[in-house]
């Protein structure tokens, strides 16, 4: 049977039955729009976790002493040339950063707290969050500047502020405690508190000096795109014999976790609604094909193959469910740009933070997942239509005809 | 049925031994009892008794919508009992025209696309197509109801736009089934004129199934069921 005849019947007979039909494609509309904004929210949330614990001072890929994760300290080091850089052949990479990283107790004159101290040098903390956290005071002006910067939680907690003197004790390269006086410079906003109240910094220099050894704990490096990393990673892996290199997904499980999982998690959330839909395009397309079994019934008796009626509720209930995606992901990423400012998940900070994530979130459309929810809602649409297609070829012409 | 399809025969339809039983609630109701019936080309014939008495399972039998328990049926020299499911449909769409009592129009097509159809699912090409069916729809006097849908038409319109659609591929059998159970006696009439008309210019076999005394009256052959026998086969 000519196509264009079906294609024109099909459409006719979707345009016969406008209000269940149009209620059928509302449901559809929104079904498919829902999707597109939820999945949009959820890869947010995904890059969230992702940018959020490479910018933790993770990076893409780190350069760790072995033992390093299982004992942090500073006897776990190793050398590095103050201007060292990426091996010829690596992947182009946004920056890196050389750290002494240590655990501490900060001590105020209200208060003593556990800490990890690190060492930066500022020209190369573009890669992680202390670059774009909001400043009370100064930030640090160099690698060999011996003032800290403290959260704002840790602040709070110690009861101290801007130019007050904190100490410091850690453990030096020789084995022996270090104490050592600090003048806050700044105090940093990050996003999690839990950020604010561990990190505490100061000039690499300074910790350097401090722990006795001009070495370092780590070397972090951010890539433009994460699709290189694992050419960096096996370049360095040649470059730094002997020590660890892990991705960001070793160093950070938990985050690595959610990001899988939030890729399953766009999928389920489609079958979900997409799957309740179906019930309801199956039921709609039964009715229909019931309400004319007696034409079916004619148009077999005159002649046309069964093959024919079952590509002819196939092309209805595709027809529906193209338009409907069509619209539907229209809408859907109408809604995903009016919320281009973001959600702000501020009042629940804490349950946010312990998942890793920032508390604005951004929804992020990918034109794959859209191209899925479209092939996947089509492709569902033809599966639901087949049950009603057999229910109309299962009956016999004459049967069809007495009815 | 490629060794017998194009085998011409005196007789459109050669019935011989037909029986058929169908279970009512679980009950057997013999609906034909070996039925003996040829019908030769460029009759118009009816076939008529009570209710159950069997004609229009001997049309729907003849028509390929439904099988025989025993006998043999051949249209057109072709042997039905022999042919699947998709061959009866092929034969259905290219030999035999039915007209349904409730006229079976497709709602969502005009007047002239339901003509067209049938030569659609033949694969007839489109200005081809269009040229006979306008063609046909002026031979019944409805050419100005082309564009109209089934619903914007009258009961006798539409069984006129159904017997162009019948005819339209000039088939070697028109099957009736109680063509003139929905309409008044002037549209039966009329319509019973445009049959006779058909039969006689165009040499088309006709076979009805019918209660209305009107069309027996009409056709040249009456044959009579009863019981699901052949009681009566006179011409007139």
């Amino acid at each position: 049977m000519p196509i264009k005849l079906l294609l024109q019947m099909s459409l006719r007979n979707i345009l016969r039955h406008r209000r269940r039909n149009g209620m059928m494609l509302a449901a559809v509309v929104v079904a498919v729009a829902a999707v597109v904004l939820m999945n949009s929210m959820i890869r947010g949330m995904q890059q969230d976790m992702a940018d959020a614990a490479v910018e933790n001072l993770v990076g893409h890929v780190k350069v760790l002493a072995p033992g390093y994760r299982d004992d942090p300290g500073i006897a776990r080091n190793f050398a590095l040339a103050g201007d060292w850089r990426p091996p010829d052949g690596a992947p182009e990479v946004a920056g890196w950063a050389m750290r002494v990283r240590v655990p501490a107790v900060i001590m105020s004159e209200r208060g003593t707290r556990g800490i990890q101290f690190v060492g930066v040098n500022p020209a190369q903390e573009g890669i992680s969050f202390l670059s774009s956290a909001r400043m009370v005071g100064e930030s640090l002006k160099d690698a060999s500047d011996g003032r800290i910067i403290i959260g704002q939680a840790l602040a709070e907690q110690l009861e101290t502020g801007l130019g007050r003197r904190l100490v410091i004790i850690t453990q030096g390269a020789d084995g022996l405690n270090r104490e050592a006086g600090f003048r806050i410079a700044g105090l940093y906003d990050a996003d999690g508190e839990g950020m604010e109240g561990f990190f505490v910094f100061t000039g690499v220099g300074a910790l350097q000096e401090m722990v006795g050894a001009e070495v370092f704990t780590e070397l972090s490096i951010r890539l433009h795109e994460e699709p290189a990393l694992f050419a960096l990673k096996d370049a360095l892996v040649e470059v730094f014999t002997g020590l660890e290199v892990l991705d960001w997904r070793e160093l950070e499980p938990q985050a690595a976790a959610m990001f899988v999982f939030a890729d399953a998690a766009v999928l389920i959330w489609f079958f979900v609604m997409m799957g309740a839909l179906v019930f309801g395009l199956v039921n709609t397309l039964v009715t229909s094909v019931m309400e004319r079994i007696r034409e079916l019934g004619m148009l077999r008796a005159v002649g046309m193959r069964p093959r024919s009626v079952v590509a002819q509720v196939v092309i209805e209930s595709s027809a529906l469910m193209l338009i409907g995606v069509a619209v539907g992901i229209a809408l859907g990423l109408a809604a995903v740009f009016a919320m281009g400012d973001g959600l702000d998940l501020s009042l629940w900070s804490e349950g946010v933070e312990s998942f890793g994530m920032r508390t604005l979130l951004r929804p992020v459309p990918l034109v794959d997942d859209v191209l899925l929810i479209a092939l996947l809602s089509l492709g569902l649409g033809v599966v639901a239509s087949l049950y009603p297609a057999w229910r109309a070829i299962k009956v016999k012409p004459l049967e069809a005809l007495r009815r | 049925m490629s060794d017998v399809a194009n085998r011409r025969t005196a007789h459109v339809v050669d019935c011989a031994g037909v029986s058929r039983t169908y279970q009512e609630d679980a009950v057997p109701v013999q609906a034909l009892r070996d039925v003996d019936f040829q019908f030769s080309r460029g009759e118009f014939a009816s076939l008529s008794g009570p209710s159950g008495s069997g004609k229009s399972t001997l049309l729907n039998l003849i028509g390929g919508l439904d099988r025989a328990d025993e006998g043999a049926i051949a249209v057109d020299g072709v042997a039905l009992n022999r042919l699947s499911e998709s061959e009866l449909s092929d034969l259905r769409l290219r030999r035999i025209g039915f007209v349904f009592q409730s006229y079976n129009l497709i709602p969502v097509l005009s007047a002239q696309e339901n003509v067209e159809f049938i030569m659609q699912l033949q694969g007839v090409a489109r200005g081809e197509r269009a040229e006979q069916a306008v063609e046909c729809l002026a031979s019944l006097g409805i050419a100005e109801l082309a564009r109209r849908r089934p619903g914007e038409l009258s009961g006798g319109q539409q069984q006129r736009v159904a017997i162009a659609r019948a005819i339209v591929t000039d088939p070697v059998l028109l099957l009736a089934d109680e063509p003139s159970a929905n309409l008044d006696s002037g549209t039966t009439e009329e319509l019973l004129k445009l049959l006779r008309r058909l039969n006689h210019e165009r040499g088309i076999s006709i076979l009805t199934a019918t209660h209305d005394p009107m069309v027996m009256s009409y056709a040249k052959r009456r044959v009579v069921l009863r019981d699901g026998a052949i009681v009566e086969d006179s011409a007139h």
